[in-house]
This record gives structure tokens, C-alpha cells and sequence, in this order.
């Protein structure tokens, strides 16, 4: 299941768990009733506890720093060895990296 | 000759006791004679110059005129580089404090000998000034060092300098003469000549010299004996190790360089400092030469003392000989 | 001969916080606390494995926003006593303007410590303590870096700090970055290459970095070919390769890549070094100057001790330039492994401390010091006592008969 780090929501959980996702890393929203990643110290505890409150898989999307768009893991080749796995971290989409005018691009900002 | 504290070095066996057996410092034994008419205004001493010119026969002979024949009960000898710090060194002289009697009569300090002061590092220099100061009431220091420029200004400030210098060759000459009579040998006046030439002003040097060679041939001493012995004593492995060096042949060196190391247990700072005093007395080098390779040698004894092996700076060092060595061979084959 | 004195680790070095690649979240915290004047937590903890920015971001941090940064580095004496002397007074002094206005001149100054996690437990008497007494009263702000935050003697300093968290960089940006050298360094490499290289190395920059630079220096190329080596660069590589290899590299860059995945010991690697030296270089010139290297390297050594164990970087630094001083005069040779002691072998402690002892005797009873018995007595009195044994000689001087027999066999040296 994908989820925008941003803002996602999740069914209503017990205070117990509530306050361990605040020690974990999130934040709330009272008013739009979403949550954010506030930290990311504890990144994979987290997606471990929000993976058990939907009771399914929890993927983040990845930004691609040089086209901005955003794309998932499992497209990339380095996953398996890769640490930070489905985290929502910066990252080079597969496109952009073999690209090479999209590579000319991005350094004519330099 | 049989008596247990006789002196058998002659060194010590001719030794001046008292300043009027002093030959040749009038100057220097007449000024501390003054300080001496009223002892409680006397001021520390600094004794400076080169080694063997008599700055340790003066201080012993001012402990044996204040104190007589117990002056060892008053005084404390101590050399700063025996001493692993100013704070042995600041020990050695409280425990002294409190176990000798401060006062002798007229006297109320008691002597503190320390040579080889300029050794010590500036901040030693600097507790050693304090050290002066809180036992001013109580001890007088007579300060013992060949270059005074190395003692720092408070020091210096707090002390009456003497400065010694090198004896001349006459002077030397006549008292190895003196001696020899005493002890019934001949010493020819070549042999007299070589041990002077080798000695280079320091009159120690010369009278162990002296010594030795009459051990090897007795009741007289030629120029012959006097070569054997200086042979024996003379860092000749450091000359070779340097010329090998020069000429290119670093493994022949090093091999040397570490018989030498091996065989006699030197430091690396004692060889380097071996090294210096041998550059000096090469006569194939320009004076220019030897100044260019002083400086090489001084920058790798700094680096002897931070470094962590000092077989790897000593190696270095003949390296630079090697690069260096390609001057001495084209204005030797030039000459 | 072209000879890349600069390291590109180096040289790329990243000026400004968006330089930095990688752990976007993580710089932005940083920025954050710095700018709101550290509200929440006085002191922050970077944490993570080497080689992915910690440093870095602290430094650029500095440089855009003008702080001076003072810094304890790793396992420096962190005793209370040094620490106070260092911190305290670097944490007193705190510009009025931080942030707001565009003043250019200095802002003040950064506390950094970094590889806290490297302040042992009992040498340090009282360093943890002390980290945290100067947290509390800094009114700059303190920064901390560590490779693992969760050891045990850590904890008390963890709840003074705002705890930021750098992971692994993503090998598409650490292959992003190594394509972005090969432009600027006008090296053409294969996309395979930069990616084995950025897989080998785990997400550390400055290892892949240096890695792309030792490869592809000589000929501005890189294959994938190229890279086969790399994978022995996992596995420890023992004395006498390591010896090889440091003798017949061709750059700086590589040396350094080489003895950063060496597990040889750095002492004994040192004098092999020294042993064989003359054996690699033979002519006078290059000998010379690569001696000169490894004794400044030797420095190094002496200077770290046991403790100082940053300098470890001028240690190799020098090391390297000692190996890659003309790399077109290599010749393949025979080595000498293990290192020489002759030293050792013939001067045991019972010699000296005998030796020692003699000094001693020699120096009370003429008034000299230990160095200046053994330079100017010892030769003469042995010649003494080999020509006579004479015993009121050894008597006077109050000698031992070991003392006596050690004297006389004693070689001329």
C-alpha cells in the first residue's frame, strides 16, 4: 500500500499506539485529521507499526531529485541491495539515471 | 695511590679544590670571591660555555669553601638531563630540604648544583623559576649550562652569569704536563699536541685521554699510543656511516647505522648528534656544505623527537645525505 | 609526468548544504535547529555510518550561515580538564545576530565533537560528564557526531540532544554523483563501472570516490573491466600484498584506496615500508625524497600515540606520496618481510638498563651526567679496565663484576 509522507491517514487506533507513532517519528493534524512524518530517526520501526495498523504492506514513494517525479522501489534495480528500501527519501528514478540528456539538463544547473 | 677515596680518575684526582687552585679563570674566581665575602647576599650562580672548561670545578669549589670539609651534607648535585622532569627535579630538591641542615654557621642556605640546565624544556625553565623563588630563603642555586641564550630571561635575570670559555691550547698543553709529572710519566710533546687537537678545548676529554694512553704504555706516552687510544675512543662508525651516506651507498650506510645502534646502545638523538660534531670536522666539505647539511640534520632531530621510530628518521636523514652527496663528489673531483 | 597531487574527495568537497547528497530530511532538521536558535534541544547528535555526510553538512553549515567552527575531534584526550579548555570558552561568546540580517562578518561559534561515540570509558575521566555540563550552560550551539549512538556510555548525553539520524546513501545517488565527477574530471567511464562502484561501496561517499579516482586517473577511462579489483577490496589483504601494492601504485588515489581496505598493522606496515624503500627507489634524488615522506609520516605515528587517533588521515596522507614519488620507476623487487629489528635484537633492556646502571656510577663519582659518561667516560674507562684490571679502579667507581665483564666485552662502536 502506497502512502504520501506528507499526509496519510490511518483507521483509529487505541492511545497506546498512538503515542508510540508520536516516539516514533509522527506527527498529527488535529484539524485535517492526517498524519506527517515528522522524523526520521526511527524510520523503519515506524513503517513496521503503520504496516501493523493497516495490516498490510506500507510502501512510500521515492522523489526523483533531477525530474521531480515521484516513483516506487520496485522499479529500481539496486532493491535488494539497498538499505533504505521503500522509505521516502530522495532518490534518482531508473529513467533519469540512464538518461543522458536528462543528465545534461540537470547539470547545465550547476 | 691505595686509599679508597682516593680519586682514580685523574680527572677527579686533579681536580682544584679550592678556588685558589684554580689556574687560568683569575677573572671568574676573583668576582665570585667578592660575592662570597658576605655569603648571606649571595646571589644564584649561572656558570656558562662549552664543556671541560672548568664551570663544575668552580661550583664544587665554592660548596667546599662555604661548607668545608662536610660540604657534601649542604649540597645537592643534580643534572636536568638525568631527570625524567621538572617534577623529579622539584622532588629531589624538596626531600633535600628536609633532610639536610639548612644552615652552616654564617650560611643560612644550602647549595643547589643543577647542570645541564639548558636542556630543559621551556616550561621545566619556567617551574624551575618557581622552584628558585619559594626556596630562595632557604638554598642557592648555581645553575650549570653550555649556552646560556637557551635559559629563559627570568632566570637569567635572578642570576649572577659567569661565562667560561675555551680553553687555549698552551693552557691545556701545561696542565697535561703537570699531571704527567706528577705521576711520573713522560709525555712527549707530539703526543701532547695530538691529544689537544683532539680533545677541542674540553680539558676532561684530554686528561681521560692522557689517562688511557699511559695505561697502554707505561711511564711514557708518544704520539703512537695516543692514535691507538683516540682510535679506539673516536666515533670512527659514525664517519664512515656519514661518508657512505654521501656517497650514495644508503644500504652500506644503514647497515652501519644500525651496528652502531646495536652495538652501543645509542639513541637516535645521540647519533644525531654524533652526526653534527663529525660534519664539523670533515675536511672535504665547504663551510657552506656543512652549514647546508647542519640544517638538514636539524630538521630531522626535530622530527626524531616527535616521531615514532628513530631508525626510520635516522634512515631518512642519510637519504637526504644521498640526494645531498652529488655535490660533495663534483666539487671533490673539481679540487 | 602528470602526477594529480589533489585527492577529488577533496577537491569535490561540498561547499554549500545543497551539495550534500542524500539525506535531505536530515539536513533540513539540522537547518531547522540551527536556525530556531536550538528552542527544543541545546545540542544536536548527528548519527550514521562514515562516509555520508555528517561532517560535511556541518561544514557547509558553517560556511553559509558564517559560524566558526571549533572542533574536539575523535579521541582527543576528551578529559574534563581538556574539554573545559577548549569548549568552555568556545561556547561562551555568542554574536548578537545569528541568523536574520545579511552580516557578513562571523557569527560565532560552533562546538563540534566529533566520533563522540569514541570517548572511552575511564581515560576519559569524566568527558561524558563534562560534554553535557558544557551543553547546559553553551549558549552557541553544539553539535556531536557519532558512527553509533546506542553505546551504553552514550545514553546520558542522548537526553540532552536532538538526535538526527544519516542513513546509507542511495547507490542511483552515489552513481549520480560519480557521473557528475567523470564530467568535471573529463573522464569518460561506463555506466556499469560507476554503478559496481557505487555497490561496492555501501553507501559511503568518500570511499566510492576515492575508489572512481584510483581507477580512472591514468587514463581518464574507466571500464567495467576496470572495477574487477574492487571486489578484492572486500576481503583484507595481507602484508606482503599490501607491500606490493603500495610499491608498484601508480597515484596517490590509489595508495590511499589500498591501505584504507589493508588490515595490516600500521606499525609494522611502517617499517616495511622504511626497510624496502631503498630497494624501490635507487636513485639518490627519488630515495630521498620519498624518505622524506615517511618520516613525516612517522611523525604522524609518534603524534598519534595511543589516542590521537584522527591524525590516522596525515599518517596515510604522507605514506601515500611516499609510495607514488615516480611511479615510471618501478621496477618489480624482492622484500624484506618482516621488518627489521636489529635494534631490539641486539640491545636487549638488561643491556641497557646495565649500561644505565655503569652511567650512573660513572657519573656520581665525576660529576657528569648519565649521557655524558657514556659519550665521554665509558670509552676510556674501558680501555682502562681491559688493559689492567685495575681494582682500584673498579673499587673507586664502586662496579659490579657483571658491570666490569659487560664493560671490557663491550664492542667499539
Amino acid at each position: 500500500m502506497v502512502l504520501n509522507k506528507k499526509a496519510f491517514k490511518l483507521p483509529r487506533v487505541e492511545k497506546d499506539k498512538f503515542v508510540l507513532l508520536m516516539h516514533l517519528g509522527c506527527d498529527y493534524n488535529r484539524d485535517q485529521g492526517v498524519f506527517s512524518i515528522k522524523s526520521y530517526n526511527n524510520i523503519e520501526k515506524l513503517m513496521e507499526t503503520i504496516s501493523g495498523i493497516l495490516d498490510n504492506e506500507v510502501i512510500f514513494l521515492q522523489s526523483c531529485i533531477r525530474c521531480g517525479k515521484d516513483f516506487a522501489c520496485g522499479d529500481c534495480k539496486y532493491d535488494e541491495l539497498c538499505t533504505t528500501k521503500n522509505l521516502p527519501f530522495g532518490c534518482v528514478c531508473p529513467q533519469c539515471l540512464r538518461d543522458r540528456k536528462h543528465f545534461e539538463q540537470y547539470i547545465e544547473k550547476f | 695511590m691505595a686509599a679508597n677515596e682516593e680519586a682514580l680518575m685523574w680527572v677527579e684526582k686533579y681536580r682544584p679544590k679550592t678556588l685558589d687552585e684554580v689556574v687560568g679563570l683569575n677573572d671568574i674566581v676573583e668576582s665570585i670571591k667578592a660575592f662570597m665575602k658576605n655569603p648571606k647576599t649571595m646571589p644564584h650562580l649561572m656558570l656558562a660555555g662549552i664543556p671541560g672548561t672548568g664551570k663544575t670545578t668552580i661550583a664544587l669549589a665554592i660548596a667546599r669553601t662555604l661548607y668545608g670539609a662536610n660540604w657534601r651534607n649542604f649540597t645537592l648535585e643534580l643534572n636536568a638531563s638525568d631527570e625524567r622532569g621538572i617534577d623529579t627535579v622539584r622532588e629531589r630538591i624538596k626531600d633535600f630540604s628536609r633532610y639536610s641542615r639548612g644552615s652552616f654557621g654564617e650560611i643560612p642556605f644550602s647549595l643547589i648544583i643543577l647542570d645541564e640546565c639548558d636542556q630543559m624544556t621551556g616550561p621545566a625553565q619556567t617551574a624551575l623559576r618557581r622552584i628558585m623563588e619559594t626556596s630562595s630563603r632557604t638554598s642557592r642555586f648555581i645553575l650549570i649550562c653550555n649556552q646560556s641564550s637557551k635559559i629563559i630571561e627570568p632566570i637569567q635575570s635572578r642570576c649572577a652569569i659567569f661565562r667560561f670559555s675555551r680553553l687555549d691550547k698552551q693552557a691545556m698543553k701545561e696542565h697535561l704536563q703537570c699531571i704527567a709529572k706528577k705521576e711520573n710519566i713522560t709525555l712527549l710533546p707530539e703526543a701532547a699536541d695530538k691529544i689537544v687537537d683532539f680533545s677541542e678545548g674540553d680539558l676532561r676529554h684530554a686528561i681521560n685521554a692522557l689517562q688511557t694512553a699511559s695505561a697502554y704504555k707505561d711511564g711514557c706516552v708518544d704520539d703512537k699510543t695516543v692514535a691507538l687510544v683516540i682510535g679506539e675512543a673516536s666515533p670512527s662508525q659514525v664517519q664512515k656511516m656519514i661518508r657512505k651516506a654521501l656517497y650514495g651507498d644508503f644500504i652500506e650506510s644503514r647497515k652501519t647505522m644500525y651496528e652502531i645502534m646495536g652495538s652501543f646502545g645509542f639513541s637516535g638523538s645521540e647519533i644525531i648528534r654524533q652526526i653534527q660534531r663529525e660534519i664539523f670536522k670533515m675536511s672535504d666539505l665547504t663551510p657552506e656544505q656543512k652549514a647546508e647539511l647542519s640544517n638538514i640534520i636539524g630538521d630531522y632531530d626535530y622530527r626524531l623527537t616527535q616521531g615514532a621510530n628513530s631508525d626510520i628518521q635516522l634512515s631518512a636523514l642519510l637519504a637526504q645525505f644521498g640526494k645531498f652527496g652529488k655535490n660533495v663528489e663534483e666539487t671533490y673531483a673539481a679540487k | 609526468m602528470q602526477r594529480n597531487d589533489l585527492l577529488w574527495v577533496e577537491k569535490y568537497r561540498p561547499k554549500k548544504i545543497e551539495d550534500i547528497i542524500g539525506n535531505e530530511e536530515a539536513k533540513a532538521s539540522f537547518v531547522e535547529w540551527l536556525k530556531t536558535k536550538r528552542k527544543s534541544k541545546k545540542a544536536v547528535l548527528l548519527y550514521g555510518p562514515p562516509g555520508v555526510g555528517k561532517t560535511a553538512l556541518v561544514n557547509a553549515a558553517a560556511r553559509e550561515f558564517s559560524f566558526t567552527i571549533i572542533e574536539m575531534n575523535a579521541s582527543d584526550t576528551r578529559s574534563e580538564k581538556a574539554i573545559n579548555a577548549v569548549a568552555k570558552p568556545a561556547t561562551s561568546y555568542v554574536a548578537l545576530d545569528n541568523f536574520s540580517t545579511n552580516q557578513t562578518k562571523g557569527k560565532g561559534n560552533l562546538l563540534f565533537l566529533d566520533e563522540v561515540d569514541g570517548i572511552a570509558g575511564n581515560e576519559d575521566r569524566g568527558g561524558v560528564s563534562a560534554i553535557i555540563k558544557i551543553v547546559e550552560e553553551a549558549l552557541t550551539p553544539v553539535i556531536m557526531a557519532a558512527n553509533d549512538p546506542d553505546v551504553e556510555k552514550l545514553r546520558p548525553l542522548k537526553k540532552v540532544c536532538l538526535l538526527i539520524r544519516f542513513q546509507q546513501i542511495r547507490i542511483p545517488l552515489v552513481i549520480a554523483l560519480l557521473q557528475k565527477i567523470c564530467l568535471l574530471e573529463h573522464v569518460k567511464a561506463e555506466f556499469e563501472a560507476l554503478e559496481r562502484i557505487a555497490q561496492n561501496s555501501r553507501g559511503d561517499v568518500r570511499s566510492a570516490i576515492n575508489d572512481l579516482q584510483s581507477l580512472s586517473e591514468e587514463n581518464h577511462s574507466l571500464t567495467l573491466q576496470d572495477t574487477a579489483m574492487l571486489s578484492s577490496r572486500n576481503k583484507d589483504i595481507s602484508m606482503d600484498d599490501t607491500l606490493r601494492g603500495f610499491f608498484s601504485s601508480k597515484s596517490i588515489a590509489e595508495v590511499s584506496s589500498l591501505l584504507s581496505y589493508s588490515s595490516v598493522d600500521y606499525d609494522d606496515f611502517l617499517l616495511s615500508v622504511s626497510d624496502n624503500l631503498p630497494r624501490r627507489y635507487t636513485n639518490p634524488a627519488e630515495l630521498a625524497a620519498a624518505y622524506d615522506f615517511v618520516s613525516q609520516a612517522d611523525v604522524f605515528r609518534g603524534r598519534i600515540g595511543t589516542e590521537y587517533w584522527h591524525l590516522l588521515k596525515y599518517f596515510f596522507n604522507n605514506l601515500s606520496q611516499a609510495a607514488a614519488v615516480n611511479p615510471q620507476s618501478y621496477k618489480p623487487f624482492e622484500f624484506i618481510s618482516p621488518p627489521i629489528r636489529i635494534i631490539t635484537l641486539f640491545w636487549t633492556k638488561g643491556k641497557r638498563t646495565m649500561l644505565d646502571g655503569i652511567c650512573g656510577k660513572i657519573g656520581a663519582k665525576c660529576h657528569v651526567s648519565h649521557s655524558k659518561a657514556k659519550h665521554d667516560f665509558v670509552p676510556f674507562v674501558k680501555m682502562l679496565l681491559q688493559k689492567t684490571k685495575n681494582s682500584f679502579l673498579i673499587a673507586w667507581f664502586e662496579f659490579s663484576p657483571e658491570e666490569v665483564d659487560f664493560l671490557v666485552k663491550m664492542n667499539r662502536f
